[in-house]
This record gives C-alpha cells, sequence and structure tokens, in this order.
C-alpha cells in the first residue's frame, strides 16, 4: 500500500468532526454542498506539510497529530478576562467571537452609522440563502486549510458597506479562545464587502485565554469596490499553546486601497497568508507586518500580490524580531502579469536577530511577466548595532535595556505606521514587555 | 579625580597604548592633543567600558575605585561620561525619554527616587536654552536627522543634563563652526566646577582657546611624551608633532 493510499487517521477524525457538527452549520442547501465539496478538498489535500514548497519551514506535524474538535458552544467568560487585551483609549465598534461563536452581550454595535452593516455572519446566511460560504467575487482560495475553513466555520463577522458609507469609528473584531478545554479548534470566516467610495478600518484581535492547546483558523475576504479603502489591522495575541493560521484574500476593483498591518505577537506557531488581487487600474495595496518570535514561537508570513492589470500599486514592509529560540518565515511573492504594464511595486523585509538560537529565512520571490513596471525588493537580516548598544550603555542603561530600548526603534518604524496612536502604544508595549528588560522600557510605547 | 598608571591597551592583538601615565586631579580639564593614531580616541573609549579594546596592564583608579572592572553603565552611574566622536541615532526614541532614562537609572543605581516629571521638564528647558536647542528637536528621536553640528550640541545638552564627574570630550569640537564651537566650549565651561573634572580630546587649538585648560598633554604612539600647561597648545601649532619622536628618544635613551 502506497503512502498516497493509507487512510489518514487525521483526516478520518476531521471527517467524523463534520459529520457531527454539519446539521448545525449555518448556510443554505446549496451552502451545505459546498461545504461538502470543500471538505473533500481538504481530505484529497490533507493537512500541509514541509514537503510543500509553500510549507517548506513550517511544519504542522504538532497541528495534524491532535484531534482539534469545534466547540458546541462559547465557553461563558467575563467581560473583565478581555480587559487586559482593550487597548487603552482605543474607541470601536465591537464584534466578539467566543470559541467560534458571535457573543452579543459581549460586542457593541451601538449607533451604526446609516449604510455600515456589521453582524454575524452565521446569522447573515441563516437570513439569506442567496449568500454563499465562499465570496463569489474571491476567484480562488488555495490551500487547505482555507478549504478546511469553509467547511468548518461556524461563524464571523459580515461587514457590508454602502455606497459612499464611511464608518469613522473603527471596528474590532475580538476572535477568543477560551480556554475551557483542551483541543479545541476555532474556525472563523469574515466576509467584507465595500461598496463605491466606501471607507472602514477594522482591526482583528485574536486573542487566546487560558493554556490548552487549540487551532484557530481563520480566514477572511475582502471585495473592494470602486475607490473603497480598507484599513485592516490583524493582531495576534494567542496563548501559549495556542496554533493559529490565518489567510486573507483580496479583490480589489479600480481605484480602491487596502493598508494592511499585521502584528504578530502570541502564539506557539502562526502561519498567515496575505493574498491580494488587483483586478483593475490604480487600485493600490499596502502590507505592513511585524512579527515577534521568541521563545520557541515560530511565525510564518507569506504574502501574495497579483497585479493583473496595469497601473496598479504595492508597497510591502516586514520587519522580524527574533528572540531565544524563536523562528521566523518571510516569503514574499509579487506577480505582475502580461497585462499589468506601468506596475510600481516595492517589497521590503528586514529582520533583527537577538539571539544566536534564532532563526530566519526572509525571501522575496518576483515573477514579472510585463515589460514596463518598478519592481523594487529588498531584503536584510542583521544585529543590534554594538555602537548603538555602547552608547546608551555609557549614559547609564543597562545592557539588557539598551538592547530592548533599540529593538523597539527598530520595530517603531513600522508599527508608526499604523496611525492608530492607541494600538501603536498597545503593540509598542506589548514587544517590549517580551523583550528581556523590556518592561522597565514599557513606557516608552 | 582620576588616576591612570601604565595603561596598555591593545585591539585585535595591536598595541595601541603602551603605558599611558596620567593624574587629574578634581576641578581640572585637561586637554589630550597628539596626531591621528596616536591612541587618543582608543583612551577615551577605554575610560568609558568600550569593549572592542583589550587592556593588558595597569590600572585605572577613578574616585578611589578600579574603573576597568566596572560595566560601561556602571561607569555612567558612578559619573563619567563619554560625549562620542560619531553620536549614534535611535529613531523613535526622544532624546528626552533617554535622557529621563539615564537620569533614573542613576538615581535608582544611588537608591534615590525617579525624577519628578515637572522638575525634570523644568531642568530640560533650562540646560537645552544653554545649547541652542529648541524643544522641538529635543523630542525627536535621538540625534534622528541630526546634521553634525547639531549632534554635538547634542552631546553637551547631554552632559548638562547628566552633570558628570569625569567628563571626557572625544572630538567633540571636530567639524564644528564657530557658533557650534563656542556652545560647545561654553558647555564644557559651565561644567566647570571644584568637584567635576574635563578630559578634552582634541586635534584643534581653536578650541582650548575658548575652554582653557589646566594641563595639556600630547599622546604619541601610544604613551604620553609631553605635557604642559596651556601655553604647550602654541608650541605645538608652530612645531607640529613633528619633533615629538626625538622628544620620546631622548626620555626613553
Amino acid at each position: 500500500m502506497s503512502a498516497a493510499e493509507q487512510i489518514d487517521p487525521s483526516i478520518d477524525h476531521y471527517l467524523a468532526e463534520f459529520s457531527r457538527i454539519e446539521r448545525d452549520l449555518p448556510g443554505s442547501d446549496d451552502s451545505k454542498r459546498v461545504r461538502s465539496t470543500e471538505l473533500k478538498r481538504f481530505a484529497e489535500k490533507g493537512f500541509p506539510t514541509v514537503r510543500d514548497e509553500e510549507w517548506k519551514y513550517t511544519s504542522l506535524a504538532a497541528v495534524e497529530k491532535r484531534r482539534f474538535e469545534i466547540s458546541d458552544e462559547s465557553a461563558a467568560i467575563d467581560k473583565s478576562a478581555l480587559d487586559a487585551f482593550m487597548p487603552e483609549g482605543f474607541e470601536a465598534y465591537r464584534v466578539v467571537l467566543v470559541d467560534g461563536y458571535f457573543n452579543a452581550g459581549l460586542s457593541d454595535l451601538n449607533e451604526l452609522p446609516a449604510g455600515v452593516t456589521v453582524r454575524s455572519f452565521a446569522q447573515h446566511l441563516r437570513d439569506n440563502a442567496g449568500v454563499g460560504v465562499k465570496a463569489q467575487e474571491v476567484d480562488d482560495e488555495p490551500g487547505s486549510l482555507a478549504a478546511m475553513n469553509a467547511a468548518f466555520f461556524t461563524d464571523g463577522a459580515y461587514v457590508e458597506t454602502a455606497s459612499g458609507a464611511v464608518l469613522e469609528k473603527p471596528l474590532h473584531i475580538v476572535c477568543v479562545s477560551s480556554g475551557a478545554h483542551e483541543d479545541r479548534m476555532t474556525q472563523v470566516r469574515h466576509r467584507y464587502v465595500f461598496g463605491e467610495n466606501s471607507q472602514a478600518t477594522i482591526v482583528e484581535h485574536a486573542i487566546g485565554l487560558g493554556d490548552k492547546a487549540y487551532f484557530a483558523n481563520v480566514v477572511t475576504e475582502a471585495v473592494m469596490g470602486r475607490n473603497a479603502q480598507l484599513k485592516r489591522v490583524r493582531l495576534q495575541e494567542e496563548s501559549e499553546r495556542g496554533y493559529h493560521v490565518s489567510a486573507f484574500f483580496g479583490q480589489q476593483r479600480r481605484d480602491s486601497r487596502i493598508f494592511n498591518h499585521a502584528f504578530d505577537l502570541g502564539g506557539r506557531l502562526a502561519r498567515i497568508d496575505t493574498n491580494s488581487r488587483l483586478v483593475d487600474q490604480n487600485a493600490e495595496v499596502h502590507l505592513n507586518g511585524v512579527f515577534v518570535p521568541t521563545g520557541r514561537q515560530h511565525m510564518d508570513n507569506h504574502t501574495m500580490i497579483d497585479h493583473d492589470t496595469e497601473h496598479s500599486i504595492s508597497r510591502e514592509q516586514y520587519k522580524g524580531v527574533l528572540a531565544g529560540h524563536g523562528r521566523g518565515v518571510f516569503n514574499g511573492k509579487i506577480l505582475i502579469r502580461k497585462d499589468a504594464q506601468k506596475t510600481d511595486s516595492d517589497l521590503s523585509v528586514d529582520a533583527l536577530l537577538l539571539s544566536d538560537k534564532a532563526e530566519v529565512d526572509a525571501k522575496p520571490e518576483l515573477e514579472i511577466y510585463a515589460d514596463d513596471v518598478t519592481a523594487g525588493h529588498g531584503s536584510t537580516v542583521g544585529q543590534l548595532d554594538e555602537d548603538a548598544v555602547f552608547y546608551l550603555k555609557s549614559r547609564g542603561i543597562s545592557e539588557e535595556g539598551a538592547r530592548a530600548v533599540l529593538t523597539y526603534s527598530f520595530a517603531n518604524a513600522l508599527v508608526e505606521q499604523l496611525g492608530i496612536a492607541s494600538i501603536e502604544r498597545y503593540v509598542e508595549a506589548t514587544l517590549l514587555k517580551k523583550l528581556p528588560g523590556g518592561e522597565a522600557f514599557a513606557d516608552l510605547a | 579625580m582620576i588616576s591612570i598608571k601604565n595603561l596598555h591597551a591593545e585591539v585585535e592583538g595591536k598595541p595601541i597604548l603602551r603605558g599611558v601615565d596620567l593624574e587629574i586631579p578634581d576641578g581640572e580639564v585637561h586637554a589630550i592633543m597628539g596626531p591621528n593614531g596616536s591612541g587618543k580616541s582608543t583612551l577615551a573609549s577605554i575610560l568609558a567600558g568600550r569593549e572592542e579594546y583589550e587592556v593588558t596592564q595597569g590600572s585605572v583608579i577613578y574616585k578611589g575605585q578600579e574603573l576597568l572592572e566596572m560595566d560601561p553603565d556602571e561607569r555612567a552611574c558612578e559619573g563619567v561620561f563619554l560625549g562620542f566622536q560619531y553620536p549614534v541615532e535611535i529613531p523613535g526614541v526622544s532624546n528626552l525619554y533617554l535622557l529621563r532614562a539615564a537620569l533614573n537609572a542613576r538615581r535608582k543605581y544611588r537608591g534615590e527616587p525617579e525624577i519628578d516629571a515637572v522638575d525634570f521638564m523644568q531642568m530640560a528647558q533650562e540646560k537645552i536654552d544653554h545649547v541652542g536647542m529648541s524643544m522641538e528637536m529635543a523630542k525627536r528621536g535621538v540625534n534622528e536627522d541630526f546634521s553634525g553640528g547639531e549632534k554635538k550640541r547634542n552631546e553637551i545638552f547631554q552632559m548638562l543634563m547628566l552633570e558628570p564627574n569625569l567628563a571626557i570630550l572625544d572630538e567633540t569640537d571636530s567639524g564644528l563652526d564657530i557658533d557650534a564651537l563656542k556652545v560647545v566650549s561654553n558647555g564644557i565651561n559651565r561644567l566647570r566646577s571644584p568637584e567635576r573634572s574635563v578630559v578634552l580630546v582634541t586635534h584643534y587649538k581653536r578650541l582650548l582657546e575658548h575652554c582653557v585648560p589646566d594641563r595639556i598633554h600630547v599622546l604619541y604612539q601610544g604613551q604620553i611624551v609631553r605635557s604642559g600647561g596651556p601655553e604647550l597648545a602654541d608650541t605645538l601649532e608652530a612645531e607640529g608633532y613633528a619633533n615629538l619622536e626625538t622628544d620620546e628618544a631622548a626620555a626613553t635613551s
């Protein structure tokens, strides 16, 4: 019997798990058929392995060997359990999902402006038989984990902005894994549908409570109408035994803009795929990311920008701070298709190694089929400037303190581009707390 | 204040200092001059605790303690200040933040409470005026986008804020126009007091006209080959360092 024919006990578990919960999953009969197809797709492909080029440096063996189960309901959690994760001074509408289910009591959607819909995605599917589990506009969602999500997802946030609608206050979507039971999984899917000229800021915040092992698989689809603008923040603070997988699929019409800022601070392992397809002229995407694996954390960012037609713009900057035995991966693919003349793109990734046990693989990957484009890219891996360390020590700052302050300086250059002061301070303070000696300088933020 | 005895140091096996002897009493300003490569900056760096240099022999007694056994941050907390030849830029960390952290590090070391925020700002405003910087500059990142002259002014600003007992200024006067030079020399003169000493490492007599030292020492090939009063600067300017070799030959024969 060849390896391919062996029945994978892990897949078996998920097929059984699907049968167990299928009846309760939201969506029309059509949706149920799509879910079954996606489940099959997941079962055929299985979990990605390091033999897969896209997963060369990130092993999911630890995820695959466990048997995660969907929670039947969200655990009752106290609002105060989330207080420590709320950035001070951050005024926002709030959607809270606990263990994969919308929690109305913890959410706050009062006084949404006219033309803006924010609700439970599960409820939206139940109320609208015509809405699919996958956005029609998003061509394909490659990868078996996105398929797993399409099959299993229990809920998420559905956001729709009418033409010209502007959400002045940001929307804070908090995905909490309660840690009430060992080996739970949350499968959450968000969909953003932006009308022409509409604008919103959405913060997707992943939080893990407790010390139980869990698997969080998040998919976000964003369909951007003409001249629409999304500022999306990913703030990942899973707990120590949390395995986090997140995929974003953007589809951008003419003149639309996505500003994506990702901050990966938590979790045992995180894999983030950020994809956007610029299907029309003058569409623009900015991807910024800071990842900070310390201890034994593993963080892998894969990005894919698809320039489909002429005159579109992409800017991408990532910074990694790696300490302890931290492991980082960055792969930034930019595809400039034959018709995408006058594309203007730039990508840079810089990694700072704070320990000789830390490791990073960072690679820009350009595929260019048009002949009249601007496509810059750069990649650096380095250590702290010892002259700067000495400078600070000569002023009385301890060795550890000097290193924490300089690391802050390195990451801050990117964090401060976010433009939301309360979250900038929160991210910077959290980053400093992760670094030895950094706590004393948390007021730098 | 500080007593340097028979100090030998090397970098990557290459001897740079070959037996430096130097006494700087409390309250005095001493200048160290000498041609390029004579070991002036090395001496300044060793006093502040830079690790690239290996001290192979000798001792440096500062306020009765062996300075060479202290970490650079400990030296700073004990009142040693190095004005850098090439100050570094630290974007995102404001000059004021660094100074407050530095002052508090020293206070903690001495078992004192943190500095009051209002007192700190008052002090900063006063000292900033002395060096012709603006509060806006002080709020920017450490030396971020500062010109060469602005960086040196900032070193003097830091020195005035930290009020060291021993200030070592490594070519702080190099590359300055006359206005900036006056700021630097005024800053040093302000610091002068019976309980503070200053070491000026310089190439140029110009600084010493605005900031007259008690003693001038000539460092040549890793040794002090000549010492004298402020008038030695004139001699050196007239004669250069050309006949130092004969001096040294005479001294060792």
